[in-house]
């Protein structure tokens, strides 16, 4: 964050004043960034300070795997919508995340998998396009 | 304005409104008692069912979502232990005792009609404050609007508990997503990175979205997995019936409680983006305090029950009055319907209630009739409730997160929308994880423009910088800040003191 706050305010160092307004783009966003370059410097000191002093925490028994893999399905489907269009990528998006969270054991919880899917997916899309005028993504590839 | 509330209320009950204030109750209820869905989840995912309906429409079922989710969040608080959401923990502390020691009916009725009084004179708060605020409020120049926003944001990083740096750090990046894009003033780009979606700004609906649905989601998968068993501690055989006469003479023999906990309610609805979980715990605090048997606390007696859902249904009304006189979200779920507002073209802040009175009464209208709509959805429906508890969260977070892209998409009709969710989903989550609050993040995205365009404003028509503090209403504001973040900064050092000397302690 200091680093980031640092180099935008860099940038701001090159944006012109208007004549038209006393203070220009700049003023504004360089407040901003110094101060949030400023409560970062803390945040970093007083970290550094605090750790010396701190016992380590015992890990929590979290699943992280599982939580990268639905933000890479997620980044997925949304990549995904531009092409397949919001039905198709919907259908796998669901069908994957359900299958992930809870990995379905034989036919029967396949075939609850692939009824999500498709129920999510064909109920949202009737709703949104046919009752609420909501314009759904079109896939560039399925022209659906 | 008893003549518009009357037409409120007339315009309100007519099937066009009363239908999406139903269905909103009825989500939020279901919302509420499931545990972990918020309120703010279950409006996030309303928002896009908004967009096709009339203003008043929608805001009804927001309004009844919040007010629903408000009262179910109680169901599973007092019969599984387990809150439904966070303003429902301290329900917990009695309403669980209450219900294991055989009278699960009690405890349910005693939840649900507080909230509803609770909720009710809050609501003669809303009507009869919001007016002469909104009113109060036209008197500001942009010198007192500026000093009203800091002190938004002041108050809510200060009211952080973990660390006061992250809370300030948090709303100070939330201000950072409104400087991207164009300048509000004179539309000049500026820190666009060469990125054309930018040169627009963010849009601030993707990022609240992203935030809090993600930051939620995601904790809750983190913890899947585990094979851990649901609490069922209450057998669910057991009968909810009870006498409904008894249970509102149990509460209404208690007008001091029931009234100081609206107040503490009322108080932190005002106050921006604290919310209902705050106000639940102060008031439950202030109930054993003040209580001739604190004791007894804790062991299932009604006392601890009143005050927190008193407290929680009045807080709706408090954020309601923020959001309506002043522009600015008294919390998360207020910031998704100034959202929504926003998508049509209404302003909201001082001249909403005159230039929109009608949109404004149906707003109140709305507001009281959820409570009645809430009742008759938990009358009959509160064991059904328990049923949908057991909704697999496999199923149900997939189904979320593509309606939180229906939401994000349908604002414009860009995928760019959908990447702005991800990146800031991803983000939201990493605030979480790192220890940053996410409400005054939000609250500096949401008022970082306001505060821009207001300074440059007042110093376009006065350059004199003294002005901020020689204004009697803008100095007061500023004071304010200075003031709430020396209290915040006095209470973290003797957290901290009380932690190191208790770390001493247990050292020996």
């Amino acid at each position: 964050m200091l680093s980031a706050s640092l180099v935008l305010f860099g940038l701001t160092l090159g944006l012109k004043d208007n004549p038209l307004v006393p203070i220009g783009p700049g003023f504004y966003p360089r407040i901003v960034l110094g101060v949030t370059a400023a409560l970062s410097l803390w945040l970093v000191v007083a970290d550094a300070a605090g750790r010396r002093s701190r016992k380590p925490a015992p890990a929590p028994d979290h699943n992280y795997l599982l939580v990268g893999l639905m933000f890479l399905l997620f980044g997925l489907y949304c990549g995904a919508l531009a092409f397949l269009g919001y039905r198709l990528s919907t259908v796998l998006y669901v069908a994957a995340a359900n299958a992930l969270l809870d990995p379905p054991r034989g036919a029967r919880g396949w075939g609850r998998v692939a009824l999500v899917a498709v129920l999510t997916a064909f109920l949202t899309h009737l709703v949104f396009e046919r009752y609420l005028t909501v314009l759904l993504p079109r896939g560039t590839w399925t022209g659906f | 304005m008893f003549e518009l509330l009357g037409a409120g209320l007339a315009n309100i009950v007519q099937a066009k409104y009363l239908v999406p204030l139903f269905i909103g109750t009825l989500v939020g209820v279901v919302g509420g008692a499931l545990p972990g869905i918020t309120i703010t989840m279950t409006v996030i995912v309303v928002l896009p069912f908004t967009f096709g309906l009339e203003p008043l429409q929608g805001l009804a079922a927001m309004i009844g979502v919040y007010v629903g989710g408000e009262t179910g969040g109680l169901i599973t608080s007092c019969l599984l232990g387990i809150p439904g959401k966070p303003s429902a923990v301290a329900t917990t502390f009695d309403g669980f005792p209450m219900a294991k020691a055989g009278e699960p009916g009690r405890a349910l009725w005693l939840g649900v009609w507080a909230s509803i009084f609770g909720g009710l004179l809050g609501a003669v708060f809303l009507v009869a404050s919001t007016g002469p605020l909104a009113t109060l409020a036209l008197a500001f120049g942009p010198w007192e609007y500026f000093s009203l926003f800091i002190l938004a944001l002041s108050m809510v990083a200060g009211l952080v508990e973990s660390s006061l740096v992250k809370g300030l750090l948090s709303g100070a990046i939330g201000c950072v997503v409104t400087i991207l894009g164009n300048d509000p003033v004179m539309g000049k780009e500026r820190l666009t990175l060469g990125i054309k979606f930018l040169e627009g700004g963010i849009p601030f609906l993707p990022v609240l979205i992203g935030v809090f649905a993600f930051a939620q989601i995601m904790s809750e998968v983190q913890r899947m997995g585990g094979g851990r068993k649901a609490l069922q501690a209450v057998d669910r055989g057991l009968s909810l019936a009870v006498s409904h006469l008894r249970v509102m003479w149990e509460i209404l023999s208690r007008p001091v409680l029931l009234l100081w906990s609206t107040f503490i309610g009322l108080v932190i609805g005002v106050l921006p983006a604290i919310g209902g979980s705050a106000a639940n715990m102060l008031a439950y605090d202030q109930a054993k305090k003040f209580s001739s048997r604190p004791e007894k606390f804790g062991t299932g007696i009604p006392e601890g029950i009143i005050a927190s859902e008193a407290s929680n249904n009045a807080n709706v009304a408090g954020s309601l009055v923020t959001i309506m006189a002043f522009g600015i979200p008294g919390d998360a779920v207020t910031a998704v319907m100034l959202g929504a507002l926003t998508i049509h073209g209404i302003q909201s802040g001082p001249l909403f209630i005159s230039q929109n009175a009608t949109l404004a009464y149906g707003m109140f209208a709305a507001y009281i009739v959820a409570h009645a709509v809430a009742l008759a959805i938990l009358l009959p429906g509160v064991r059904w409730m328990l049923r949908i508890v057991d909704i697999p969260k496999a199923i149900l977070f997939p189904v979320v997160v593509v309606l939180c892209v229906i939401g994000a998409y349908a604002l414009n009709n860009t995928v760019d929308n959908v990447y702005v969710l991800l990146v800031f989903g991803v983000f939201g989550y990493a605030m979480v994880k790192f220890g940053f609050p996410l409400a005054p993040f939000i609250l500096g995205v949401i008022l970082g423009d306001q505060i821009e365009i207001n300074l440059i404003r007042a110093v376009m028509s006065d350059s004199d910088p003294w002005l901020f503090l020689t204004r009697p209403i803008s100095g007061g504001l500023l004071l304010a800040s200075v003031l709430s973040f020396a209290a915040a900064l006095w209470q973290h050092r003797r957290v901290q003191n009380r932690t190191a000397a208790a770390q001493g302690d247990a050292d020996f």
